[in-house]
């Protein structure tokens, strides 16, 4: 392999720093904005529309949280891999293969639901003769344009993202104006389709089992942490990156449910893929009927281009360390991507857009994800103990320590009971995925990891060790 | 502390780890689908011969279903009288507690064996 | 309309696919496997960000 080249020192490829602020919030929204115009609204199915609603808030409290918390790590240890190189410096080794697992499952789910969003938006327009041939045609298509552009360079990748999110957010907001949301009874008929009668259609354990999709109206939005070794100056371009992102969600994902819930009945809200554009089409306006379903196409095309580039960002760190074969740690010389990373998540991806169907395939990503909450809520206790404050400099520190990690210690919990009410099997068969893996991992994959090479960053010693 | 040398992976075994992990991969995605595993507590109410009425619908809420083109009570009645059973199993939610507990503890204490020798190796071997 | 544009989604994944799989092939013979996995973790963060209190 390596015969035609002169046996000098071997020249060093790297990663190559060239984002800015905006790419870091084309990111983080980029994969998230999706969540609004599917999956959230599977909230309403588990707990009816005022549940959604609920929903939307306290969810969005736990990923203030994550943001908060995130963005303190992330602007301290600013590596590639994001959390992974997070927990492999507060948790550990095995912690750290965990966390790059949940990561590269929770994206390449979401990749695949946004391929199956593409073809099933489409297949909603074209009618009873677009098969499972073309159904499929669509979807390797996301997958793989994507995957190409990805693999040529991570600054025009996230250069495409900006534009694409930033059209299917405008789009979400021109709605909101066209819907002419202050008088409500013209387009909007909010008392007429949330009555008292079924606004909670299952009580409150159906507001808590619809946590479970309340997830999905922010999921990914920590994926902005995986650019830090690209970002120009990453401890201030992270923090304030992932903080305008959940600001722009928060905005989003309210005028969405208000949106939505005034003009679908909770059942039929519940059990449509594409909730924003089914509102562009109860508005009886064809300019915003097609203005919603291309922005339904580009917010899926933005997030499984972002989750393409997470996902082989996670799975390259874990190569770069040995815990899996150094073979994907390969760098493109020319473009400056983990290449092989990037090529071999493309077959899995596509594989699993063809088997499953879009709900389930948004639970597996769901899962992974709270499951990477739990471990950031004990991970900045941690980190809080072995450097306290003062020990190392920090990009950012947030404020009412430890107050955001419990409470989203907590959410986390009552979030896997959510899941549990419907999905339990699917949760337990996860949970059992992760503990063997663990033991591959600990009892065997880590013999061939460099011990003390693990520990990459200029910092003191920990407390206590 | 001597520093560790990890032996050189052969690369066979490398491809065979990678398939490894391939295959743990499909078969954690794909087995719940093909068992039928994946939100299974799902019941439909069946109501013969459903009316807006029975299905509980008024008359602003039967417009729009019409707009989203379910014509008719019948056509909707899947959607409206399919229903969550959140009926909770006991031994089961007993099962997932004691396996997430298990898998954190067993996470975070085999972590700190392995992060001590980093930290040994590292800091203390100079 | 919808079933030419698949189609010419299969096309363009398969034309993308080739040219990926022949990039990378020609990349791995080009470069040696050590320059290649040349890439370390925190290695830029040492020249640029300083962990100084």
């Amino acid at each position: 392999m390596s015969s035609t080249t002169v046996n000098e020192a071997p020249q060093k490829v790297s990663l190559s720093r060239v984002l800015g602020p905006g790419h870091v919030w084309a990111l983080g929204v980029g994969i998230v904005l999706v969540g609004e115009y599917t999956g959230w609204n599977f909230a309403a199915d588990k707990g009816g529309t005022l549940a959604a609603m609920i929903i939307c808030w306290v969810i969005g409290l736990l990923y203030t949280s994550v943001a908060m918390i995130d963005s303190e790590v992330t602007s301290t240890v600013a590596a590639a891999g994001g959390q992974y190189a997070q927990a492999k410096h507060i948790v550990g080794p095995l912690m750290a293969f965990n966390v790059a697992l949940y990561l590269v499952f929770a994206y390449t789910m979401l990749e695949v639901s946004n391929a199956i969003l593409v073809a099933d938006t489409i297949k909603s327009y074209a009618g009873e003769d677009f098969t499972y041939w073309y159904h499929s045609g669509i979807e390797a298509a996301v997958i793989v344009v994507l995957a190409a552009l990805n693999y040529r360079g991570v600054l025009m990748t996230l250069n495409v993202n900006f534009v694409i999110t930033a059209i299917a957010f405008i789009a979400i907001i021109i709605l909101f104006f066209s819907v002419q949301p202050w008088s409500q009874g013209a387009i909007l008929k909010l008392g007429d389709m949330v009555t008292p009668e079924n606004a909670l259609p299952y009580g409150w354990l159906g507001v808590i089992a619809g946590f479970h999709w309340g997830i999905w109206y922010y999921l990914g939005i920590e994926g902005t942490t995986q650019a830090a070794e690209e970002v120009r100056s990453p401890a201030r371009s992270l923090p304030y990156g992932t903080m305008a992102g959940m600001i722009t969600l928060l905005v989003g994902a309210s005028i969405t449910w208000y949106v939505c819930a005034s003009l679908m009945p909770w059942q039929y809200l519940g059990s449509t893929v594409y909730p924003l554009l089914d509102a562009g089409r109860l508005t009886e306006n064809k300019t915003l009927e097609y203005m919603m379903f291309i922005a339904t196409v580009l917010s899926a095309l933005a997030s499984a281009n972002g989750c393409i580039n997470d996902a082989a960002r996670a799975w390259f760190s874990l190569g770069r360390d040995r815990y899996l074969p150094s073979w994907f740690s390969a760098v493109h010389p020319k473009y400056r991507t983990p290449y092989r990373s990037i090529i071999f998540l493309v077959p899995i991806a596509i594989a699993f857009a063809f088997i499953s169907d879009i709900n389930q395939a948004i639970t597996f990503s769901i899962l992974s994800g709270v499951l990477h909450y739990t471990f950031m809520a004990i991970n900045i206790m941690m980190f809080r103990k072995k450097w306290p404050l003062g020990s190392i400099r920090r990009g950012y520190t947030h404020p009412f320590h430890p107050l955001p990690a419990i409470v989203l210690f907590i959410l986390c919990v009552v979030t896997y009971f959510a899941i549990f009410l419907g999905y339990g099997a699917q949760l337990t068969a996860m949970v059992v995925f992760y503990i063997i893996m663990s033991l591959w991992f600990h009892f065997y994959r880590y013999q061939y990891v460099k011990r003390g090479d693990q520990f990459t960053m200029p910092w003191p010693k920990p407390q206590g060790y | 502390m001597a520093k560790y040398t990890p032996p050189q992976q052969d690369k066979t075994l490398q491809w065979v780890d990678i398939i490894v992990v391939v295959l743990a991969i499909f078969a954690a995605l794909w087995l719940p689908l093909k068992m039928g595993w994946a939100g299974n507590s799902k019941v439909l109410e069946k109501i013969d011969n459903p009316t807006w009425e029975t299905l509980g619908q008024t008359a602003a809420q039967v417009a729009q279903w019409n707009k989203l083109g379910y014509a008719d009570a019948a056509a909707a009645h899947d959607i409206i009288q399919n229903k969550w059973d959140y009926t909770i199993n006991w031994t089961q939610l007993i099962i997932l507690a004691v396996a997430l507990i298990g898998y954190f503890v067993f996470l975070f204490r085999a972590s700190d064996k392995e992060y001590r020798e980093v930290i040994d190796e590292k800091f203390n071997g100079k | 309309m919808w079933n030419t544009i698949a189609n010419i989604g299969w096309a363009l994944s398969a034309a993308l696919a080739l040219w990926m799989i022949y990039d990378w092939w020609k990349t791995d013979s080009t470069y040696s496997e050590a320059t290649l996995t040349s890439s370390r973790e925190g290695e830029i963060e040492a020249v640029s960000e300083k962990h100084k209190v």
